[in-house]
């Protein structure tokens, strides 16, 4: 994975950070902070997912500087609570592979139909790679989207009647509407 | 053959007791009336002064500080007397200002330091928010001290602790500290911010209850974070002691009311 400069905040390099704290108080801040670091981190490095069993390589769970890490479990109570606002979702039954959704299902979709409808590309067919790895959304955010998050957000404008997924054979597409 | 004395002769000495009785009485009053006056032209004087001196006394910390003495040393509390003379001179509201001030500054970094902060930091944070014009810069730990002492009437919700050396916290919310608690402080700030039950003991020579009886009611009062990952012994870190946390900036921008 390419490293891309982090604007780590304060608590990064702060080693009781990486246990989780028993006071209340203190843990409903640490949990907070976590929450939002892993949405800047994972937006920052466009990481859709997070397998729980490989933390340790990605920086943002393992602070080397600080020889600090931050446990398996501790790690899937916090993407469980990302879970309850959207954020993320656990991908197998054993929690292990996590898709992380910094804007959530509902924002990503009506961020891609709102580039669709811009783009007048309403009533064609367009490919999965077209949408987002095409020229035309190279400065969009979701340019580079995991197609099975991609998909899921395809659903939620299916579930609105804003768009079709078409399944032929090993080519997949959308039509909007 | 003695003789005993007669009644005649305790009434007499009676009543000579009674004679320097009254003069005692009457120097003491006359003594206590001069004092009285002495005070009363001091306080007229002081009065004077202070009005003369209003906009020093404003500007100037060190002259705030040496008139707040003078105050003290006749019983005058400028702060506490919200009518009269002293509240047209304003000095009560200037610390009144800077008491919200501080609160507004707790509040703002209570969620990175637990609701305890150093002197220090609080004074150029509350600096910072106060603007860019001189007589707002002028603020010494002293004018930050009398007004979080102010404080102490909402309850036991505000606090300073003497660290010795000169330093102080603020502390801004509910909970004793116990000097045991204030000698944690002061060992973790000279040590980037964390200790240890050894650590205790090795510097204060601190039994293990001891240490840990206080450290657990730091932890319990969300001003200490524990770290189970250094492999020698459990560490307890203070936020508001930890250095990158005294560099975060606060978005604060504090409202004149006065001046």
């Amino acid at each position: 994975m390419s490293e891309v400069e982090i604007d780590w905040p304060w608590q990064y390099s702060f080693p009781p950070f990486f246990t989780l704290q028993p006071h209340p108080e203190t843990r409903h801040k640490q949990v907070a902070a976590w929450k939002s670091l892993i949405l800047a981190y994972c937006q920052k490095t466009k990481t859709y997912i997070i397998d729980v069993r490989e933390a340790t390589q990605f920086s943002l769970f393992n602070n080397s500087a600080i020889n600090r890490k931050l446990e398996h479990n501790v790690i899937v109570s916090i993407l469980s609570e990302l879970q309850k606002t959207g954020n993320a979702a656990a991908v197998d039954k054993a929690k292990n592979r996590w898709e992380i959704y910094w804007h959530t299902l509902e924002e990503w979709a009506s961020m891609i139909y709102e580039y669709v409808s811009n783009s007048g590309m309403q009533n064609t067919v367009l490919t999965l790679y077209e949408l987002v790895h095409g020229e035309n959304s190279n400065g969009e955010e979701f340019n580079g989207m995991q197609q099975e998050v991609l998909l899921k957000v395809l659903k939620v404008l299916e579930r609105e009647r804003k768009c079709e997924v078409i399944v032929e054979d090993d080519m997949q597409g959308a039509k909007f509407f | 053959m003695r003789r005993r004395a007669g009644v005649g002769a305790i009434q007499k000495h009676k009543l000579e007791q009674e004679k320097y009785k009254d003069k005692g009485n009457e120097i003491q009053e006359n003594q206590f009336e001069q004092m009285t006056k002495q005070l009363e032209v001091f306080k007229v004087n002081l009065e004077e002064f202070a009005s003369k001196h209003k906009n020093e006394i404003r500007k100037n910390p060190e002259f705030r500080r040496q008139f707040q003495e003078m105050c003290a040393s006749i019983g005058v509390d400028p702060l506490s007397s919200g009518k009269g003379f002293w509240s047209v001179l304003g000095i009560g509201d200037f610390y009144y200002e800077i008491a919200i001030q501080i609160v507004e500054v707790c509040l703002a970094t209570n969620d990175k330091n637990g609701g305890l902060i150093g002197l220090d930091e609080l004074r150029t944070r509350l600096i910072k928010a106060r603007g860019q014009s001189k007589q707002h810069q002028e603020i010494s730990k002293d004018d930050l001290l009398r007004a979080a002492q102010k404080l102490k009437i909402f309850g036991s919700g505000f606090n300073v602790v003497p660290m010795g050396k000169g330093k102080y916290m603020v502390q801004s919310v509910p909970g004793e500290l116990s000097m045991d608690h204030s000698a944690i402080l002061q060992q973790a700030e000279k040590n980037q911010a964390f200790i240890s039950v050894s650590y205790l003991r090795r510097e204060l020579n601190w039994e293990i209850e001891r240490s840990q009886k206080a450290l657990d009611h730091m932890v319990d009062q969300g001003l200490a974070w524990i770290d189970l990952q250094n492999p020698q012994e459990r560490l307890y870190y203070i936020p508001s002691l930890f250095a990158p946390v005294l560099m975060l900036p606060v978005n604060l921008f504090f409202i004149h009311y006065l001046i």
